[in-house]
């Protein structure tokens, strides 16, 4: 909020210069966050938090700014002159409903002429940021920049009947509003009546027909205080916020209108040639009531970690004018009428606290067990994927959690799409509205964006959640995926599907999947050929990799393949056991190598596990060598040489020995599986 | 005679070792015409001792040997001084200012590195690291947290709803949920992603905090002071200045707005802290005993305090990243300067 700084100054007796008066107030709690040259001074840019409304006008913070200080904070000061027709021959008030208007005050300014305010009042309002309109608006504007009552002023002659009525609006009334728009009142909605309609949007802006204008020779002056609740509903409803409205909505003072009342209509007087009838109204269903609050310096000077004078924290309450009583280490104080946030002992140690300030406060490291940190098993889930995914070369993105709803529709041909989606309600955007089941939509756009980027190379991973609607809760589950694209992790020719292969299988390891099997699938999402579900015991989906078919690939603009893959993080182990070390071999191993010439419809994984199977108890590992199909073979047929390692924990192997055991194997696996030797 | 052929025979092999220098073809080739075991000059001069004069036969013979062992040993020197050189020979010769062979490294995104290095610091001072959903309920975001419908505060943090839920606007549900299963003492820390409906260059509707959380019996504002003075210099560097400033927050009371002295400038005032020399990094408070009493802690028995920060914001501070959206582009370059 603006504060003109001469204004705020004139408002104290002995204030320090502008540098520590603001340094004060940042202080105690009211960041000065921008001083800039203004007309005529300093223009002050204070925030001031939403629970201080009393401080949100220029007496308020001066108020602060006294105590923070040691200036003193002077009264309000002006000559009120009334005339000697009585306020009730020309004007009436009511409240209808008191829960949303507790107190409505008024007066009658008779006989004003057109004028402007003075230039010192237009330049104060100007640097407060408000712009001079005519005298009586500009009055209005500036006891409310001054004490933070808001005002309002009507023509008295357009106010039909003569009085005004504080009540809820009927369903179906509207108001033209001052600022020209017509607006459709709900029931329920605070408004100013008359005798023939709804005047005024009471707390937030006044109507349009009843205005201040160059004809206007009777004013009829409002100032009332509005229920926080019933402003704050109806503003936002109407997608309003105005001075009054921001202030109204925090708390205003419900002491304050007779006192702003008469300081606008001396001002107006004064300004316009007018003349004040005599006497206030003030409606007031029931009389405002103080409350006391308790607190004992001990417990204030315990819970702020520094010992404090009892004498201080008086003169602080004193200072926030809460008439302060001690009765040994006792403090009492009377909440006055403008603090509305001050409700419990927790306000009041806060008040002393920001007096005392934290700067005096020593910093005193807490005594606590030395028990060691632990962290939350998600976490160690979540950054044992991602450590996965970094160890074998990806970079990590992040996309959003919500995406296209288009996208999302995709998503339930996914095989491990988790169920049906969560929308939002108010999305900032259509292609942001839904929350996603999958993170390879946000990560496959983002390849896209890599590409287009002229990225040959692109290997990256996302590790986030996805939501789904299950039953009635919404459910999160932990997700890992994977993209390569170009030649990947920069090995050489074009990354395939072996290289996405070792990325998962070595993920996989890393995060204790239980025994996996790949088995082919994953369409339309997969390439026919180079696709594959990742399936735990009992055919649970865990994941899926392989080649982006080209129909998912059109629908996500990609041109150059791409290999993606998919974890479900659920499958993870809770916790990766310690490895136990296995006595070293003290013999040496002997290797044979043998190629097989078989049909391709018979997989690597069906040969391996017969193999493995029949190969006895001196194999140590049977790895694949090299793998060949085409020149010099039957059609449909592969070779597939495979090197094993024999090893037996008390002798050294004899290659005899050894090649009897690959001669047996070799008769074995040509009876059970009909195969050939290359 | 004879010994006048031992002369020549010298003379041209010195001759022709000196032209063979440490070529070691041409030292092999070398060997091969003077001490070759079938054609070498060496194998004709022995066979013409016995064509000599008995006489002669002796002088030769011992003038023959030295030649011999010269030979040899100049062929022994030759060749080794020749393998010594092939090392270095032109075809084998390293470029040793060639690039290595790229081994692939990953790299994490800049705001995980700021999160785990954040949790070490408070791991190290025995705090837990905490997790939570992000899609909330209105009790664990807003009212436990002394946030009750229509409260003006709600404005502040534009909210997606997700029919009766929502998605969280910051972390502190966490604290809710945490001491609503836990007794005191409790210290935790929760990092996560956090949603706002709200979107500019300073504003991205998905961004990332991390929550701080100390309840026991005794614990003072001096303790609030103290923890955030030693994250912050663990966090920044020792020289850094802290700086408290009343705030608002309504799930702490009293609450204090963190201040850093401005990093870039070493407060002499420049675009990143606006000319002011500090830069507003945390939000921090005493737990409001309202919280306290929505969770079931005895609010008489247990003070605490709670504080906040954006990750993003720390990693766009640290790494001089200048548009909070660019983190979540999904732009591998920018993740791979963090290798």
């Amino acid at each position: 909020m603006k504060f003109d700084a001469a204004w705020l100054m004139d408002l104290l007796e002995g204030a320090p210069g502008a540098e520590e008066t603001t340094d004060r107030l940042t202080a105690c709690g009211f960041l000065v966050e921008l001083r800039e040259e203004g007309d005529g001074g300093e223009i002050w840019d204070v925030e001031v938090t939403t629970n201080r409304p009393d401080a949100m006008n220029h007496y308020g913070l001066a108020r602060e700014a006294a105590l923070a200080t040691g200036a003193k904070l002077k009264p309000v000061e002006f000559t009120l002159t009334e005339g000697d027709d009585p306020v009730a021959d020309f004007a009436a008030v009511e409240i209808a409903d008191p829960s949303m208007c507790t107190r409505f005050c008024a007066r009658v300014i008779r006989g004003v002429k057109p004028a402007s305010s003075p230039e010192w009042m237009q330049r104060r309002l100007l640097n407060s940021g408000v712009r001079p309109i005519s005298a009586i608006v500009d009055v209005t504007n500036y006891v409310l920049l001054e004490l933070g009552q808001p005002l309002h002023a009507y023509d008295l002659a357009k106010v039909r009947g003569a009085k005004l009525v504080a009540r809820r609006a009927e369903a179906g009334e509207t108001l033209v509003t001052l600022d020209g728009e017509t607006r459709k009142l709900e029931r329920g909605m605070p408004v100013i009546a008359d005798a023939e309609g709804v005047v005024g949007l009471g707390g937030i802006m006044g109507g349009a027909e009843s205005e201040i204008g160059d004809t206007t020779v009777d004013v009829l002056l409002e100032a009332a205080n509005f229920d926080a609740l019933t402003v704050r509903r109806a503003a936002r409803k109407l997608g309003m916020h105005t001075e009054a409205s921001h202030r109204f909505e925090r708390g205003a003072d419900p002491e304050l209108p007779p006192l702003a009342i008469d300081y606008a209509a001396a001002l107006i007087a004064e300004f316009t040639g007018g003349k004040v009838c005599s006497g206030r109204i003030d409606v007031r269903p029931r009389p405002w009531e103080s409350h006391e609050l308790r607190t004992t310096a001990a417990r204030v000077s315990a819970f702020m970690g520094l010992e404090t004078p009892v004498g201080r924290m008086l003169e602080i309450a004193a200072g926030l004018e809460l008439d302060p009583r001690t009765d040994g280490d006792a403090i009492t104080v009377t909440v006055p009428s403008f603090r509305v946030d001050l409700e419990r002992e927790a306000d009041l140690m806060e008040e002393f606290v920001r007096h005392v300030g934290f700067d005096a406060i020593p910093a005193q490291l807490p005594v606590l067990a030395s028990a060691p940190g632990c962290r939350n098993p998600n976490w160690e889930l979540v950054d044992r994927a991602r450590s996965a995914a970094v160890g074998v070369g990806l970079a990590e993105i992040i996309t959003w959690s919500f995406i296209d709803p288009a996208q999302d529709a995709e998503v339930e041909s996914l095989p491990l799409c988790p169920g049906e989606s969560v929308k939002l309600d108010n999305p900032l955007a259509s292609t942001q509205s839904t929350m996603r089941r999958s993170l390879l939509p946000g990560l496959l756009s983002a390849v896209r964006e890599n590409l287009n980027q002229g990225e040959r190379n692109v290997a990256v991973f996302e590790q986030g959640r996805v939501f789904w609607q299950a039953d009635e809760a919404p459910v999160e589950g932990e997700r890992l995926a994977v993209a390569l694209a170009g030649s990947g992790l920069g090995h050489q020719g074009v990354a395939g599907f072996a290289d996405l292969k070792g990325v998962v299988e070595g993920m996989i390891d890393e995060l204790g999947f239980p025994p996996v099997s790949w088995r082919r699938g994953g369409g339309p999402w997969l390439d026919e050929a180079q696709g594959a579900v990742i399936e735990a015991e009992g055919g649970r989906i865990v994941g899926c990799a392989g080649l982006l078919s080209q129909e998912a690939a059109q629908r996500w603009d990609l041109k150059t393949p791409v290999y993606a893959a998919e974890l479900d993080l659920a499958a993870a182990a809770e916790a990766i056991p310690l490895p136990k070390f296995v006595e070293l071999p003290r013999h040496p191993a002997v290797t044979a190598d043998m190629t097989i010439e078989h049909a391709t419809d018979l997989s690597y994984a069906e040969l391996d596990a017969v193999v493995r199977e029949l190969a006895g108890a001196l194999i140590e590992s049977i790895e694949l060598q090299t793998r060949f199909s085409g020149k010099g073979l039957p059609p449909g047929a592969v070779r597939t040489t495979l090197r094993f390692t024999y090893r037996a924990a008390d002798r050294s192997l004899t290659q005899n020995e050894v090649n009897e055991t690959q001669k047996t194997l070799r008769e074995n696996l040509s009876e059970r599986l009909g195969v050939a030797f290359g | 005679m004879g010994l006048e052929r031992l002369k020549q025979a010298r003379a041209s092999f010195v001759a022709d070792l000196k032209d063979a220098g440490t070529d070691p073809a041409a030292v092999e080739k070398l060997r091969v015409d003077y001490a070759g075991r079938k054609s070498g000059l060496l194998l004709g001069l022995a066979a013409a001792l016995r064509e000599l004069p008995n006489e002669d036969k002796r002088d030769y013979g011992q003038a023959l040997n030295k030649l011999k062992k010269f030979v040899e040993k100049e062929l022994e020197q030759a060749k080794q001084s020749a393998v010594v050189t092939a090392d270095d020979s032109a075809a084998d010769r390293v470029d040793v200012t060639l690039p290595g062979l790229a081994l692939p490294r990953g790299a994490e995104h800049p705001v995980h590195l700021v999160r785990r290095r954040i949790e070490e610091i408070f791991l190290r001072m025995g705090y837990d690291v905490e997790s939570g959903p992000e899609i909330e309920d209105d009790w664990h975001n807003f009212e436990a947290l002394n946030i009750p419908p229509d409260h003006p505060a709600r404005d502040d943090q534009d909210t997606f709803y997700v029919g009766s839920n929502l998605l969280r606007t910051h972390t502190s549900p966490v604290q809710a949920r945490v001491m609503e299963r836990r007794k005191p003492p409790i210290r935790i820390v929760v990092p996560g992603r956090v949603y706002r409906r709200d979107s500019d260059l300073r504003h991205s509707p998905m961004f990332h905090q991390l929550e701080g959380l100390v309840v026991d019996e005794g614990i003072t504002v001096g303790n609030l002071k103290a923890t955030l003075e030693t994250f912050l210099h663990a966090l920044f560097s020792d020289d850094v200045q802290v700086r408290l400033r009343p705030g608002y927050f309504p799930f702490t009371e009293p609450s204090a707005e963190v201040d850093i002295s401005c990093i870039f400038c070493n407060m002499a005032g420049c675009g990143v802290c606006s000319g002011s020399g500090w830069i507003e990094i945390l939000g921090a408070g005493m737990v409001d005993p309202r919280v306290f009493e929505a969770v079931g802690i005895d609010p008489d028995r247990y003070t605490g305090f709670a504080f906040g920060l954006g990750l993003d914001r720390v990693a766009m501070l640290q790494y001089g990243i200048p548009d909070l959206r660019q983190l979540f582009a999904g732009d591998q370059r920018l993740t791979r300067q963090f290798e």
